[in-house]
């Protein structure tokens, strides 16, 4: 046993920074958190309003400046929100009824396939042999370079291909097993999205391209979809796995079927996190810009695209009109944050097990 | 003793038989051929410490755990394979699994609105089941609003609403807090007995199982020990397992080697007849069945540790050697810390085993 030195009164400083009773703040600290936060606040606000204040300037405004005030500093001009909206209204509205299309049938499509697939991970055991997957890529090589490189009828390759790998599964999976896990699985999906979009967004160009789908809805939303998947099963599945198992085993038990389960447990328990899944997933549809340029030409362009062609045209960098897109385009994302944010909370879970 | 309540079983109370069931996970053996029947109406408790199986093998008998081999018979059904679903079973979780999102009325009353049962029918079969366990003024409340014992009130009410034949409760009262255990604890066997509906309990609480049980069956590390009522467990444990693990203090039990018919622990010896010539033998005896008395009166002396005065007796805890051993006196008894006292019990209350496999012997104390 050692004697440590024991303090029984605090000092002036102790009393100024340590809270009278946990769970309370000291003034102290609250002087310096309240600060701390204004500026960062301020911080972040200024440029939003730089924005706003911005797509009122005209061209002279702009490089005159810098202004700050409008009506002292500057008078403002609605001469971008005209051009915009009543001279080039057709660009405008398509580039944004494309926005507003992708994002929600990518958001929608992803939602749902990567939800089912979460809860699948989160609940079902699976255990994949690894060798098994090799040999399936493998099978899935030869076919490629037997169409490719050799001309053979596909149906044919196809047929081979499928004896082929059923033989060598039974000869060679059955000897040598690697088995995966529900954790390899979500890893490997989640590795996806570590790859950097850049790499992959030419095959992704040629593929589209030689289906012929080049500059349409359809490409992007697929795109996007994919590229989106691996975030909702991460964040699904840690969502479904913190509803007690408890619940839908007692569902069951009481005479649910799998579909009824799913639906009068999980789904009401889980609306909190498909809430916030969806917000994230549909503000990265909507703020996307690498793969839409690539993919898309004029008619199926997106906002992020508008707002980049301001920058190139040949009347220099277009501040006012880029301004203004950008405005309409937080506008969605603002408002869908409010709707979906009373989902968005905690306590749900709440008295569904121990005391 | 009380727990002696004849079998009412209710009229459509099925018989639930299981037939050398086992478990493995992957090389770890859970349950190992587990047989059992219970009678229709019957309030069977497995009672175990944790990891011995019991919970296990409960899941088995609800269909939530896949049965490696062996059969689970539900009256004149054999429903080893097939879905919870289709068993006609009713359990009741440790954590009680309530429906967070839904009210107790709608918790209670999910049974029947999943078997498609249309609302105006279901309210009065709800309020009914509420009413049995007097719940029927917080039908409108959430979970999260109700205390722990209102809990597993709504619990109990889910589990009784559609008359299954067999409840199946896993623990349902270890996370109430020890009053209120005891208050529900009367609650549910009172219960059981209106219902007379068949009925397997899982605890690794000795006194629920002697206080509830039509029969107990005592598990460890997946075998079934000993199946028998309350009293015959308590009273004629099959081995040195259910000897230690029933009864509350615990056994005493002292180890020591025989020589012809004397048990030799320590300075002590103790004569007894018919003993294993050269093995190693433990003696049990209970601490209630035991006294106190003045050091050299006994059958042996030991030093005092302790001395708990616990309202309505005084439980005198000994030290000999390693072993510490406790014995039941009245609440005035006085001793003080370290002082040497003798042992003293009936030749005919005590137990003996083999300490090498906790088998019990036929031989007694002269």
């Amino acid at each position: 046993m050692t004697d440590i030195p024991k303090h029984y009164q605090p000092t002036f400083f102790q009393r100024l920074f340590e809270p009278p009773t946990i769970g309370k703040m000291a003034v102290g600290t609250k002087v310096v958190v309240y600060t701390l936060l204004l500026i960062w606040s301020a911080f972040v606000l200024f440029p939003i309003y730089w924005l706003f204040i911005t797509s009122f300037k005209t061209a002279a405004d702009v490089n005159g400046g810098p202004y700050y005030l409008p009506f002292i500093d500057f008078m403002p001009s609605l001469h971008a929100w005209h051009e915009l909206f009543i001279i080039d209204y057709e660009d405008t509205l398509r580039a944004y009824f494309n926005s507003i299309v992708i994002s929600l049938a990518a958001t929608g499509l992803a939602v749902l396939i990567g939800s089912m697939a979460a809860y699948a991970l989160a609940r079902v055991k699976y255990q994949p042999n690894l060798v098994t997957i090799l040999l399936f890529i493998l099978t899935m090589i030869g076919v490629l370079v037997a169409i490719g490189s050799y001309g053979v009828d596909w149906w044919l390759v196809t047929a081979v291909a499928v004896a082929v790998f059923f033989f060598l599964m039974k000869a060679i999976s059955s000897r040598y097993q690697i088995l995966l896990h529900n954790g390899d699985i979500l890893f490997w999906m989640i590795s996806q999205r570590i790859l950097a979009p850049i790499v992959v967004v030419v095959p992704i160009y040629m593929m589209f391209q030689s289906v012929r789908l080049l500059d349409t809805h359809i490409a992007i939303i697929l795109t996007y979809t994919v590229v989106n998947l691996p975030i909702v099963i991460w964040l699904m599945y840690d969502f479904f796995s913190s509803i007690p198992k408890d619940l839908e085993e007692s569902a069951q038990l009481d005479g649910a079927t799998m579909i009824m389960t799913f639906r009068e447990v999980v789904l009401p328990l889980s609306r909190a996190g498909l809430a916030a899944t969806t917000l994230l997933v549909m503000i990265l549809c909507w703020n996307e810009y690498l793969l839409a340029l690539f993919l898309s030409t004029a008619k199926a362009q997106t906002m992020p695209i508008l707002v980049a062609a301001m920058n190139a045209g040949e009347r220099g960098i277009l501040w006012w009109s880029m301004s203004v897109v950008i405005i309409v385009m937080i506008i969605p994302v603002v408002f869908l944050a409010m709707v979906l944010q009373r989902y968005i909370s905690k306590g749900v879970l709440l008295g569904a097990v121990k005391g | 003793m009380s727990t002696e309540v004849k079998n009412a079983p209710a009229l459509d109370a099925k018989r639930l038989v299981i037939r050398k069931m086992n478990k493995h996970y992957g090389t770890f053996h859970a349950v190992k051929d587990l047989d059992i029947e219970v009678e229709p109406g019957e309030f069977l408790v497995l009672l175990g410490p944790s990891g011995c199986g019991k919970s296990t093998a409960l899941r088995m008998i609800a269909g939530l755990e896949e049965i490696t081999s062996g059969e689970v018979i539900m009256g004149d059904r054999d429903v080893t394979h097939i879905l919870p679903k289709y068993r006609d079973i009713a359990m009741v979780f440790q954590s009680y699994a309530l429906y967070p999102h839904k009210t107790v009325a709608e918790n209670i009353g999910f049974p029947l609105k999943v078997a498609g049962i249309p609302p105006e029918q279901r309210e009065k079969s709800v309020h009914d089941a509420a009413a049995q366990v007097q719940m029927e003024t917080l039908l409108e409340r959430y979970p999260r609003e109700l205390s722990g014992g209102q809990r597993q009130r709504v619990a109990l009410a889910r589990a009784i609403i559609r008359r299954p034949s067999a409840f199946l409760m896993d623990e349902p009262l270890s996370n109430l807090d020890a009053k209120l255990r005891g208050f529900m604890r009367a609650e549910l066997k009172h219960m059981q007995h209106e219902l007379g509906v068949t009925t397997i309990y899982v605890t690794h609480d000795q006194i629920e199982a002697m206080t509830l049980a039509h029969r107990v069956a005592i598990m460890r590390d997946g075998v079934l020990q000993q199946l028998g009522t309350p009293a015959e467990v308590y009273t004629n444990p099959a081995n040195l397992f259910v000897a230690g693990f029933m009864g509350s203090p615990p056994m005493n039990f002292v180890e020591g080697g025989v020589n012809n018919d004397v048990l030799t622990f320590g300075d002590n010896k103790i004569n007894l007849s018919a003993a294993p010539e050269g093995e190693n033998v433990t003696l049990g005896f209970r601490p209630e069945d035991a006294t106190v008395v003045k050091a050299g009166e006994g059958r042996f002396d030991a030093k005092v540790y302790t001395a708990e005065m616990t309202g309505d007796l005084t439980l005198v805890t000994m030290r000999l050697g390693k072993s510490m051993m406790t014995v039941k006196m009245p609440k005035d008894f006085m001793v003080d810390f370290d002082e040497l006292v003798g042992i003293e019990f009936p030749s005919d209350l005590a137990y003996l085993f083999t300490t090498k496999d906790g088998a019990r012997l036929s031989a007694t104390v002269a």
